[in-house]
């Protein structure tokens, strides 16, 4: 079998969810790969276009609802700029799935709270209803997401069908200057929304994932509301060919992103050399 | 697999090569070529100078047998080329509408063998092995592997940038190779090392003949003061390096080493086991085109430049430091092999004066310095 060959799917649906950012649904063209594919929360896979080439991202649907995957993208570079102009019924290809993922069967029993930054809800958004989709498993559920402004939310449709469920606690927030007339949610930077918001630590997980200055001030937030390093989990991205450990491009010190990550506890990150 | 050893003349080794050729398999050795064939060459100093002819050796494949080099220098490209080409196709794709076609490239390769590898070039194949099976395996890799029997000839070593058995391997070893040529008065020690040398041997056994012990004793001697030789270039506790490097990520030593670098990546392509790679769509007419994967390098900026704009290792101290940390520390800790074997061409291709001996020499003595006065 050669490894780089991609396999074919076709796009079934597509949701704007900002000005630039894009959610694809993906089906398997192939009836047995369509059957068979099973994957984890957290993995990731590359996605192409033919012509522009292969773009690394995680899978945002949840592994609890098959015949289908999603992936939402920003349109900043070369893949995913051809990405955006797709349209339904168009075939792309994908590679996958690849990677760790986060450990959810661990967390069963335990409160578990998300905080996401920007389109770092997207690989947030597959574990939280990879935990919705199997609410009476684990205690408490709190999600804190910010964005710059309300046009930047992603799942927005999602946002306020968990806002609407009284077995979710729901924080949103957007950057000062963000806001339009009628938002309700928080103005702030994500931090400390995350400061005033509280969850509770004991016997709790922490998912946080956004661009780089959410993670590193969060984090310590976290650890000051009592959240071990263990109990902290985030993923992380680099640039990626190969998605399988031989393109040598994505390791951190000794750590390759691909292969032993993406997802990492605040633990891990500890240990690794300050290059990423 | 036999541990016999032959005798075979080189008229008769350059026989078993046109044999070879004869009955339609491909042949890969060193050749002489003309050095200044190549555009870039043609600038240089020695080709502009009235009645030079100088000449390299490339592994190429051969027409003939009389193409066959068998003097002892080190070809300017490893082997690496015919396992991992500069660029090779994933696989192909056309389009109709929405409705696109995948076409497979084969993953199975004619038989081949190549003559007189020099045993740092065989060595690197077996090390850049591990990286290509540790878990999905790439099969357009090992297609070549199986599809190539490798016969090494016994290095009599290069000159100074050498360092082979610094690094695990040796000039007459044959790691990574099937069967190994010893120079020696009127020919050559020929034997096997795998159950594929041997089938080799064995189909060719009307050129071979008994060899006299004086003649294996000749062998065995010249191979071990090569060996000698090749360790006085460079003598360092590769283990020890290994660790240093893994925990002093932020030390000065590793963090400035580039100083003299700027970052052009001809070690990475001259190097037999560089085999970092880039994956890019050429579109090749309306709706076709080749998923390919070309040779890349951790030397040029764009290799961790996220699409955002952030770069993770965005100067060419950090990039370099990447390039020693993979080689020695990072690729020795997941699969027991340094990610180097000695051949020395980074030394000599390097432009700017980087010698990959002298910063091995330096991090070997800050790895044997005692912690306590470490400043």
């Amino acid at each position: 079998m050669n490894i780089y060959e991609p396999q074919l799917a076709t796009v079934t649906e597509l949701v704007d969810e900002t000005p630039d950012t894009r959610t694809l649904r993906l089906e398997f063209q192939d009836e047995a790969v369509r059957e068979s594919f099973t994957f984890k929360a957290g993995q990731f896979g590359e996605y192409s276009v033919f012509g522009a080439g292969e773009s690394t991202f995680c899978i945002a649907s949840p592994p609890t609802r098959p015949g289908f995957i999603e992936c939402s993208f920003k349109a900043v570079g070369k893949v995913t700029t051809a990405l955006r102009e797709v349209n339904v019924g168009d075939t792309v290809g994908f590679r996958g799935p690849y990677g760790n993922s986060f450990p959810v069967d661990d967390w069963k029993g335990k409160d578990v709270v998300f905080v996401a930054g920007g389109i770092g809800l997207a690989p947030v958004r597959c574990v939280i209803w990879n935990v919705l989709d199997r609410r009476d498993a684990f205690g408490d559920v709190t999600i804190i997401y910010g964005a710059r402004s309300v046009d930047d939310l992603v799942y927005k449709r999602e946002l306020e069908e968990w806002a609407s469920r009284d077995d979710v606690r729901i924080v949103t927030t957007v950057d000062p200057g963000g806001e339009t007339k009628g938002w309700t949610g928080e103005v702030g930077y994500v931090t400390p929304v995350v400061e005033k918001t509280a969850p509770a630590a004991a016997n709790a997980v922490a998912v946080l994932c956004g661009p780089p200055i959410v993670v590193k001030l969060t984090l310590p937030v976290l650890a000051e509301l009592g959240f071990a390093d263990e109990a902290i989990f985030t993923t992380l991205e680099n640039r990626m060919k190969c998605g399988l450990g031989k393109c040598g491009r994505c390791n951190i010190g000794p750590v390759y992103v691909c292969k032993d990550g993406p997802v990492f506890t605040a633990a891990q990150l500890k240990e690794l050399p300050a290059e990423f | 697999m036999s541990d016999e050893r032959f005798f075979i003349s080189e008229s008769d080794l350059r026989a078993l090569a046109a044999d070879l050729l004869g009955a339609g398999t491909e042949v890969i050795a060193p050749v002489a070529v003309d050095a200044c064939a190549s555009p870039a060459a043609m600038a240089s100093s020695e080709c502009l100078r009235p009645g030079m002819e100088p000449e390299h050796l490339e592994y190429r494949s051969l027409t003939d047998a009389s193409q066959l080099d068998l003097g002892r220098g080190l070809p300017v490209l490893s082997l690496k080329g015919y396992f991992l080409p500069e660029h090779e196709a994933l696989c192909r794709w056309k389009q109709k509408g929405t409705t696109i076609e995948i076409e497979a490239v084969p993953t199975e390769f004619a038989p081949r063998v190549v003559l007189a590898a020099k045993p740092c070039d065989s060595a690197a194949l077996a090390v850049v092995d591990e990286v290509m099976n540790w878990d999905d395996k790439d099969e357009l890799w090992n297609g070549r592997r199986a599809a190539t029997t490798i016969i090494n000839l016994a290095c009599p070593v290069v000159d100074e940038s050498c360092f082979c058995t610094a690094v695990g391997a040796a000039p007459d070893a044959v790691k990574g190779a099937d069967g190994l040529l010893t120079p020696v008065k009127g020919g050559y020690v020929f034997e096997a090392a795998t159950g594929k040398g041997g089938v080799l041997l064995e189909a060719h056994q009307a050129r071979l003949s008994p060899v006299a012990d004086a003649l294996t004793e000749a062998a065995d001697a010249d191979n071990a003061n090569a060996r000698a030789h090749v360790a006085a270039n460079l003598d360092i506790d590769a283990g020890s390096v290994r660790d240093w490097i893994n925990t002093h990520f932020e030390d000065p030593l590793l963090a400035s080493l580039a100083i003299r670098c700027n970052g052009c990546g001809a070690c990475s392509s001259v190097c037999p086991t560089c085999h970092c790679f880039d994956i890019v769509d050429e579109e090749e007419g309306v709706g076709r085109g080749t998923r390919r994967r070309c040779w890349d390098t951790c030397q040029a900026p764009t290799f961790t430049l996220h699409a955002s704009g952030h770069n993770p290792r965005d100067d060419q101290h950090s990039r370099y430091r990447q390039r020693i940390n993979h080689k020695f520390s990072i690729y020795p800790l997941r699969f027991g092999e340094v990610l180097c074997t000695g051949c020395g061409r980074c030394t000599r291709v390097c432009h700017a004066g980087q010698d990959l001996v002298e910063i091995l020499e330096a991090i070997d003595i800050a790895a044997r310095r005692p912690a306590e006065v470490t400043p």
